[in-house]
């Protein structure tokens, strides 16, 4: 992991513009994915309304930068708090479903979203998007794609321990409680509600702040970045990569970057591609990638709490 | 300590639960028997708020239940074993222990309690940092049984303890349930199995169709031609 780091650190001195993108968007995916992770694997609820919710924090940042004129450093966060709001919203009708229902009321408010990126001219500027300058890092950065990267990089850092915490600590352990039996879990006066809105919440956060660097990278938001394929793509990694594991998402979104910009010439091939490694892992490797590492790296474990260590 | 009366649960259009009255008398143990789909598991979730009745008051200690959210019943000391154990299989038994005392706050008691468990079933001390997936069917029952208690409760709903368990883990599983009584818990226990019922109820009701069909004694349980001839079918 040490190598890992370093080699992210140093890439901005090593690696051309391109390969520092797409670094870059790894990084932004594992944000996403990780928080996905806490909803679909931890919680046990297939829902997909954060591709969604990673538009409506890029959209919130944009709208928040470019028409009112915030500065980056404000609009970044305000587009996570937007898109949390909305998350939670979306909570609110979402936390009587379950399993199929669950799918499909949310899979059809990604779509919705997106009609709303589409139409509402006046805020989103339709099809033709929001055009964002670069973003000014000062005296921090050389360059707004130095910045951004480090930013991105602070970041996912944050959000993978933060999560791996989270994990493992009661509100993790409720999780996986639901996840495994609500009835239970629901008769042991676990608060389904309270804890599916934290799950909700959390991961819509991590969407909208992962919007708001998506936004500063491309330097424009249009709609069609927040459609289906969006939608796909993150469950891919998600399920690729190992449901219910952190590292397993982190995983899943390095490697399905890879894939995608392996195949950034054939775009139709993306889709297949991305749909065909899910059909892979869940016929053949319910556990994803981690199953592997569970399998051949011994003593390798994700508990769910934080194990003393011995003396 | 518990009083049922003319409780009535519908599902849907269904009427699952008729007009069902009993109390439950603090420090006893009060069996429901009747065979599958009779409503026995219906009133247990019920009583833990997890369904709504349509109609009839439920008061633990003279204070009504009815509306209750399960979270609240639990913190007034009326906590359940459900059916099929339903421990969560991923998670150490330690864990599953942890998450059963969700309502609490207290680190040290809860520690304390974790070990008091493993007091009652030592087999699950041994296996504390085991998964719930590998323990056996009788072990995940105590594991089930020292969840609940871990609620600190006042009164057990416990959902067929006895199924799918061999007859000698029946026993012990009998022997627990007699210590957990002594400790000072009150007991509602479904049971199908006359014999634990029989061992152990002061007084067992046998539901047919979503009603009381009647109440006996419960050393009586095993001789009483009723019980054979309705719910045995000799």
């Amino acid at each position: 992991m040490a190598v890992g780091l370093v080699f992210l650190a140093t890439l901005p001195f090593h690696a051309n513009p391109y390969l520092l993108f797409v670094g870059n968007l790894a990084m932004l995916y594992i944000v996403l994915t990780v928080g996905l992770n806490l909803l679909i694997g931890y919680t046990g609820m297939l829902a997909f309304q954060n591709a969604a919710l990673f538009g409506v924090g890029a959209y919130g940042c944009a709208v928040l930068r470019v028409t009112l004129g915030l500065p980056y450093w404000l609009s970044l966060p305000a587009g996570g708090l937007i898109a949390m709001i909305v998350g939670v919203l979306v909570a609110l009708p979402a936390l009587r479903l379950t399993g199929l229902y669950l799918a499909l009321a949310t899979v059809a408010f990604a779509q919705f979203t997106l009609w709303v990126f589409l139409h509402w001219y006046s805020v989103t500027g339709g099809p033709a998007g929001i055009q964002m300058h670069p973003v000014d890092f000062g005296v921090l950065a050389s360059t707004a794609e130095y910045g951004l990267y480090y930013l991105t990089m602070a970041i996912m850092l944050a959000v993978v321990a933060l999560t791996w915490n989270l994990v493992r600590s009661r509100i993790g352990r409720a999780f996986v409680a639901i996840r495994e039996s609500e009835v239970a879990a629901e008769a042991l006066a676990i608060d389904l509600t309270r804890y599916k809105t934290i799950a909700y919440a959390i991961s819509a956060l991590y969407a909208g702040v992962a919007g708001g660097l998506f936004a500063a990278m491309l330097g424009i938001v249009v709609p069609e970045s927040y459609d289906l394929f969006q939608v796909i793509a993150q469950f891919a990694m998600v399920v690729v990569g190992g449901i219910g594991s952190v590292w397993g998402a982190v995983i899943g979104a390095v490697g399905l970057i890879w894939v995608q910009e392996a195949l950034r010439a054939f775009k139709e091939f993306q889709e297949i591609a991305f749909g065909g490694m899910i059909l892979l892992t869940v016929l053949f490797l319910r556990g994803g990638a981690m199953s592997l590492i569970k399998r051949h790296i011994k003593g390798w474990d994700e508990p769910l709490r934080r194990i003393p260590r011995k003396r | 300590m518990l009083d049922v009366r003319n409780l009535n649960v519908w599902y849907g259009v269904t009427e699952v639960v008729r007009d069902v009255s009993f109390s439950v008398p603090t420090g006893s143990i009060v069996a429901l028997m009747g065979g599958n789909g009779a409503g026995k598991t219906t009133i247990l979730n019920t009583l833990s708020g997890l369904l709504k009745p349509r109609g009839g008051e439920l008061a633990l200690d003279g204070e009504s239940i009815k509306d209750r959210h399960p979270h609240d019943i639990v913190v007034r000391g009326l906590v359940q074993v459900p059916q099929g154990r339903h421990v969560w299989p991923g998670m150490t038994v330690r864990d599953n222990l942890d998450l059963g005392a969700v309502t609490r706050k207290d680190k040290d008691g809860i520690r304390a309690d974790i070990e008091e468990a493993f007091a009652l079933f030592p087999i699950l001390a041994e296996r504390r940092d085991q998964r719930a997936s590998s323990l056996s069917g009788g072990e995940q029952q105590m594991l089930a049984i020292c969840r609940a208690l871990m609620a600190k409760p006042r009164m057990l709903l416990m959902d067929e303890p006895s199924a799918g368990l061999s007859p000698r883990i029946v026993q012990e599983m009998v022997a627990a349930i007699r210590r957990l009584h002594e400790r000072g818990l009150t007991i509602l226990l479904v049971e199908q199995n006359v014999g634990v019922a029989g061992a152990l109820a002061d007084t067992a009701y046998v539901l047919a169709n979503g009603e009381i069909a009647f109440s006996t004694d419960g050393a009586e349980l095993a001789t009483n031609p009723d019980v054979l001839r309705s719910y045995l079918g000799r």
